[in-house]
């Protein structure tokens, strides 16, 4: 079956931008479990109940992030998050959150629409500033962060990483662009896209 | 040969020499010049021509605020034009022209002919071009080649930009004194600072000072504080950086010029960088410039800037003449004739508008034997192409006149200075109202509008003391300000520095006879704008000044009159009997300087420019050598033509197969939302035109959706997927929209319904197999579900596995056919769009694009929301009251407009169907419709034709339209008069053409 | 370009992230059936125009995808808060500026 799946950035996997060698890559995991949560961040339950499936509870404060284990729980709205987790695992948590959780709530899986990437290398700082106005500097966006914002003329949600680098989470019909744009903005520190199955 | 370079001294490199060409001609100059400098230093005087006389003008000042030495470098689509030659860095090659001049600088016909000068007194446009006004155009054609302003290149931009999104706790504008102190003040207490400086080098005025700071040169003092800076891992530098714009919320553009001073292009670097900043707090250190002063013939070449003379010397090394009057109405100016005489020229005298100077500077240049011609003016300059001589008169005791006669000064350079004005442009750009100073003579930043503070000559303050400690105290403050509470001590910097005394006002020196009669007496250099003219506007009956910068052009260069405009509002007060307060000044703008386009758009450009949407089939369309449309941002298969088609026969060609077997659309770019909740079914109910809180599991509806004013505003199919969970699609263009509208009404109006909605368009990649084999395709790639149509009927969904893929079938019909649309995670939608055409091979199953799907629907009169309406029609107008329900409780969204009494009128334009009399001819969509072509206009309008194709299908065109009053109309004949002269002749029918009964999707 | 703080991100962003969405605390006549033409058209069409102190919904299209209210100069541009679709706000017009009257929900 996998032979059938096509990432977003499948057609990209292995260019490159800039001369010698790469200081900035973009890695495109291969496929991952997306699940759009919503539900009352107020309601003792629903938070317990997602902590009883996934581990962790959904974070409330704004523009954080969790995880737990392969779960990663990304705050988007007051009352919405983002699950990303191992494809193989993403039925099996569906259905348990659908088991666990009552009153109101939705659980949408958009594991086709989205794709992750991870972006890192010396020249990383710079390409997030063409991209966006949000500063992403370490003082005002450390580890744990993460943020929905305008990115290029698209959106992406980023996210700061332990290790410093940053992942994005795009959407796939902008997907092209948004690789075109980053390879573009890379260009002058030289810009790779790798993809999941050559690591 | 650089007859005016001295022997010693300056920032350039004399081992190293640069050459170029200026109009044609070869120079040399060094590295570390400025065009302007290796200019003088070869000892070229007039560099352009005036705008209106055409008279010879010379460099006048060393920065941004020079009005004369524009210039346009290199040539094809490899030039920049409008750049003033003070701020150009000189680069071997580097080629030159004037914009000014024709047909040479050296040569003007209009000085010669006297021609223009007569033809344009101000409002010249208003008064002599405008009629009649048809020879305008051949006019404006000949002003602007006299007038040169620049050449715009007509190839594209080989060069690269971008841009930059920064975010600081500190911005610092100029790095002169004030702004280095403010941004070492700032870094100290831990802020994130960025320091941007136009010039190449930090150091502002202190480059070509021969002041100390701390008992050593100034320049030291320099140095400590860019390693200061250099080092701090939080200071970003910013040469060769104008900040051009101050924005809303402490947003401010910056230019960077990052490879200007290599070479005219940069093939594999960014030429220039656009820096967006937003900053928690500001510090203007911009400095000041000085001001010319106004006297009958001050534009000829030799006549120049006090401060300018100092800094060609100090700084390049460039002596601009030989024997120097200064003329000054001020202490500071002094400095200009020391350095002279230090350097070994001859001071021929000091003209000093003042009584009786006294300050310190005034005794140093006695001391070195400088002759001081006190209460003294030059009334005129003398000389035709450079200054041979000037004019010195006596002034009376209220320096409202001369009070004597004037006596000649030989000489061939003349230095003025009529002070200095705060360069407050940024501070203007807020909206902060400058604020008069009568003590400094000019205006001073007014009141914040944001979160910024001047510092410095920016703010008035002219002591190189003044400056440091006003930098440092505004670095603290708005650093502190930004949140940061580190060190905050103030710094002590020591400057031995004497007083001054104060300077005397004078923007119009007094000249034997009146304005009106006396030689020309320039305010407006790049414009040539005179004080006569100033006057003239004034006792033509203009008063306020901004009216008064219109009618005489005074700031309108692309200098923005950072020279001429104080002392023309202060002519104005005058000549209107006024303060210089109320008469006020014109409100600065962006940009401080010309910004080139090219910054502004960065890497917005071609590829880039804006996004392309692609399905998941995208390389599968590419491959058959798809035709594209763009759908919003999306970009959507037109038609798949073979080898030899045209348009006309791919089009044709696939609504064929489609009607007489099969065809397949990628149609994943319709807008998919899914709704959970509760209160879901009452929310669609609520929302759409129809009813949906009965619609079982396993079904679909088709609804309309209005805006609050009863007009279609987006139309789609929902699908129940089970309790309280739906599945909207919306159309291609309106998802975002409809989303917003969706979470708009649940947000702010019924909070209490409870209900989700998540954006699933990119999810789900969607390939409509449709015509009467569709089954028999789906058939072969699935076999879990019964397809038939009683087990799987007409409007009903089904989840099902095709090749084996999880899948969701829908089966609705966008094209009257048997219709299977078939949904996967977008991730398998390659796989499965190929597996299906592999199923539907035998079928010849064929691809289609938009181009057939709109011929295809509107055979079957289905209209497109945004093409068939605009806005301003009802579902009524539309024929579609099939889909109102007036049965529901609730007043869904858009009920009451329906009401309306406009609404009820029975003339409104409907959707009809247009049959044309030559089942040949195809109306082109836009055509207008008429009851009686032979009426005399003004016509009257019966309605336009909004979708016309040809229908292969039917063997002749279709078109829908509306028509006023269309639906009770059927049969009449209507005429299309159009653009080419022909009346095209229609009959109004159905606006269903095809399978009237709708049996063919129902199969 | 605008700087606008988002009560649910709690943070200013950028003005390209939000889309404007017109005149606050306008509420839909809960019986539009019983409205004049005139009433309705009162509704549906006429708005304050404010110069000055004005209410106003923003969408954050591209954060956190939720509605909320600005209270804006249209005059300076300059915002004086951000607060829920719920609340009411802090300052109003003539009151000028007196933020701490009423119950101020979130300046910034
Ligand atoms: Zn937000």
């Amino acid at each position: 079956m996998s032979s059938s799946i096509e990432t977003p950035l499948h057609y990209f996997h292995g260019q490159q931008t800039g001369s010698g060698d790469a200081q900035v890559t973009i890695f495109e995991s291969p496929l991952c479990g997306h699940l759009n949560l919503r539900g009352n961040p107020q309601d003792e339950q629903f938070l317990e109940g997602v902590e009883s499936v996934v581990g962790v509870k959904p974070p409330t404060t704004a523009g954080s992030c969790a995880s737990s284990g392969d779960i990663s729980i990304y705050w988007l709205g007051p009352d919405e998050w983002l699950l990303l987790l191992p494809e193989s695992r993403r039925a099996e948590v569906e259905s348990e959150l659908r088991n666990k959780l009552s009153g109101h709530f939705s659980v949408v899986d958009v594991s086709g629409g989205q794709t992750l990437l991870n972006v890192r290398g010396d020249g990383v700082a710079d390409m997030l500033k063409k991209s966006a106005s949000y500063d992403f500097h370490s003082n005002n966006f450390p580890a744990g962060r993460c943020v929905q914002t305008h990115f290029a003329k698209a959106t992406a949600l980023v996210s700061k990483k332990d290790d410093g680098s940053f992942d994005l989470v795009i959407r796939r019909s902008f997907a092209d662009y948004l690789a075109s744009w980053l390879l573009d903005a890379g260009e002058e520190f030289g810009c790779r896209v790798v993809g999941g199955g050559e690591v | 040969m650089q007859t005016n370079r001295v022997a010693s001294g300056g920032r350039i490199n004399r081992g190293n020499a640069v050459n170029f060409t200026f109009n044609g001609k070869a120079y040399q100059g060094f590295a570390g010049d400025t065009l302007a400098a290796a200019l003088l230093a070869n000892g070229v005087d007039i560099v352009g021509r005036s705008f209106k006389y055409g008279r010879p003008r010379g460099i006048v000042g060393h920065g941004a605020e020079e009005p004369n030495a524009i210039v346009q470098l290199g040539s094809g689509a490899q030039t920049v034009p409008n750049l003033r030659a003070t701020q150009v860095e000189l680069y071997e090659g580097l080629e030159a022209h004037s914009v000014g001049g024709w047909p040479s600088v050296d040569f003007d016909v209009r000085e010669v002919l006297g021609f223009m000068g007569k033809m344009m007194p101000p409002g010249f446009y208003y008064k002599t071009f405008m009629r009649p006004q048809n020879l305008w155009h051949f006019y404006e054609r000949w002003i602007r080649k006299a007038a040169g302003l620049g050449k715009a290149p007509l190839e594209s931009d080989p060069d690269c930009y971008d841009k930059l999104n920064q975010n600081c706790d500190v911005l610092v504008v100029g790095a002169g004194p004030a702004g280095l102190a403010a941004a070492s003040a700032a870094a100290r207490a831990g802020a994130r600072v960025i320091i941007a400086d136009e010039q190449q080098e930090f150091g502002g005025s202190l480059l070509a000072s021969q002041q100390q700071i701390d008992g050593q040169p100034a320049m030291s003092w320099v140095d400590e504080r860019l390693a200061e800076l250099g080092n701090n891992d939080n200071v970003m530098l910013l040469p060769r950086s104008t900040v051009f714009g101050y924005y809303d919320h402490n947003f401010l553009g910056i230019l960077e010029r990052r490879t200007d001073h290599l070479g005219i292009s940069s093939p594999g670097q960014v030429r220039q960088r656009m820096h967006r900043v937003r900053a928690k707090q500001v510090v203007l250190a911009t400095g000041a410039i000085e001001r010319p002063l106004v006297f009958a013939n001050n534009d000829l070449p030799g006549v120049m800037m006090a401060s300018s003379v100092s800094t060609y010397l100090n700084r390049y090394g460039v002596a601009a003449g030989n024997n120097l009057v200064l003329f000054t109405t001020n202490d500071n100016a002094y400095q200009t004739a020391i350095d002279w005489h230090k350097a070994g020229r001859k001071v021929v005298k000091i003209v000093d508008s003042r009584p009786e100077p006294t300050g310190a500077l005034v005794n140093t240049a006695r001391e070195f034997g400088i002759d001081v011609m006190a209460g003294h003016v030059v009334v005129e300059a003398k000389g035709r192409r450079r200054v041979k001589g000037a004019m010195v008169a006596p002034l009376n005791d209220n320096a409202s006149a001369v009070a004597g006669a004037a006596i000649r000064l030989d000489c061939d350079l003349l230095a003025c200075s009529g002070g200095w004005s705060p360069a407050i442009h940024l501070s203007s750009h807020t909206g902060a109202k400058p604020q008069w100073n009568d003590e400094l003579v000019g205006f001073v930043p007014g009141e914040s509008k944001q979160q910024e503070r001047s510092a410095g000559s920016a703010k008035g303050a002219y002591s190189l003391a003044g400056c440091l400690q006003q930098g440092d105290e505004a670095g603290r403050e708005a650093a502190r300000k930004a949140g940061l509470d580190g060190e905050s001590t103030a710094a002590s910097y020591q400057v031995d520095e004497q007083p001054q005394q104060p300077q005397q006002a004078m923007f119009l020196v007094p000249h034997a006879k009146s304005t009106s009669r006396a030689p020309v007496q320039f305010v407006d250099f790049q414009l040539d704008v005179t004080a006569a003219a100033i006057e003239l506007a004034a006792r033509e009956g203009y008063e306020s000044v901004e009216h008064v910068k219109r009618y005489t052009a005074m700031g309108f260069g692309t200098d923005q009159g950072k020279l001429g405009n104080i002392n023309g509002m202060a002519i104005l007060a005058r000549a209107l009997g006024r303060g210089i307060p109320e008469t006020g000044t014109t409100i600065f703008r962006p940009s401080y300087t010309p910004t080139t386009f090219g910054a502004i758009a960065g890497r917005d450009v071609a590829d880039l420019f804006d996004p392309e949407r692609y399905t998941a089939m995208q390389r599968w369309h590419q491959q058959q050598g798809a035709e594209f449309e763009n759908v919003g941002q999306w970009k959507r298969p037109w038609y798949y033509p073979k080898p030899g088609e045209t348009m006309h026969d791919a089009v044709n060609r696939e609504c064929l197969a489609v009607r007489n077997s099969v065809g397949m659309l990628d149609a994943s770019t319709l807008g998919k939302i899914d709704i959970q909740g509760p209160d879901a079914g009452e929310f669609l109910n609520r929302m759409y035109t129809n009813a949906y809180a009965k619609l079982a599991p396993g079904k679909c509806r088709y609804g309309l959706m209005l805006k609050e004013d009863g007009m279609i505003f987006d139309d789609g199919v929902t699908a129940c997927l089970g309790p309280n969970h739906y599945l909207m699609f919306t159309t291609t263009g309106g998802a975002a929209a409809v989303l917003a509208w969706l979470e708009l009404w649940q947000q702010t109006e019924w909070p209490e319904l409870q209900v989700y909605f998540t954006s699933v368009t990119d999810h789900w990649a969607t390939a409509t197999v449709t015509g009467p084999n569709a089954r028999k395709v789906i058939e072969k790639v699935c076999d879990d579900i019964d397809l038939s149509n009683e087990a799987f009927p007409f409007m009903d969904w089904r989840d099902a596995t095709v090749a084996g893929v999880s899948a969701r079938i829908f089966r609705i019909s966008f094209t009257g056919e048997l219709s299977l649309e078939v949904n996967v995670p977008a991730h398998h939608g390659r796989y499965v769009w190929e597996k299906l055409v592999e199923a539907g091979e035998e079928f010849g199953i064929t691809p289609y694009g938009t181009e057939t799907m709109h011929v295809l629907r509107a055979e079957k009169g289905f209209i497109i929301v945004g093409q068939d309406t605009d806005g301003s029609m009802t579902p009524a107008d539309m024929g579609m009251n099939w889909v109102v329900s007036q049965k529901k409780e609730f007043s869904f969204i858009g009920k009451r407009s329906l009401s309306r009494s406009d609404m009820l009128r029975e003339d409104r334009k409907q959707l009809v169907g247009l049959k044309t009399r030559d089942p040949q001819d195809v109306l082109p969509e836009g055509a207008q419709i008429v009851n009686q072509p032979e009426h005399a206009p003004p016509v009257p309008m019966q309605g336009h034709v909004t979708s016309s194709y040809y229908s292969a299908n039917l063997g002749h065109s279709i078109a829908l339209a509306v028509v006023k009053g269309g639906h009770k109309r059927m049969g009449e004949t209507v005429y299309c008069p159009l653009a080419d002269g022909r009346v095209i002749e229609a009959e109004i029918v159905s606006s269903i053409f095809y399978d009237p009964k709708g049996e063919r999707q129902n199969v | 370009m605008l700087h606008i703080y988002c009560p649910f991100c709690r943070e200013e962003r950028d003005e390209e992230e939000f889309s404007y969405a017109g005149e606050a605390h306008i509420q839909r006549p809960l019986d539009p059936e019983s409205l004049s033409d005139e009433e309705w058209g009162d509704y549906l069409f006429f708005r304050t125009n404010a110069k000055g102190i004005h209410h106003e919904m923003w969408y954050h299209i591209a954060g956190c995808r939720r509605y909320f209210n600005v209270t804006r100069d249209t005059l300076s541009y300059q915002i004086l808060e951000s607060y829920l679709i719920s609340q009411q706000p802090g300052v109003r017009a003539k009151q000028t500026a007196s933020a701490e009257q009423g119950e101020q929900p979130n300046a910034n």
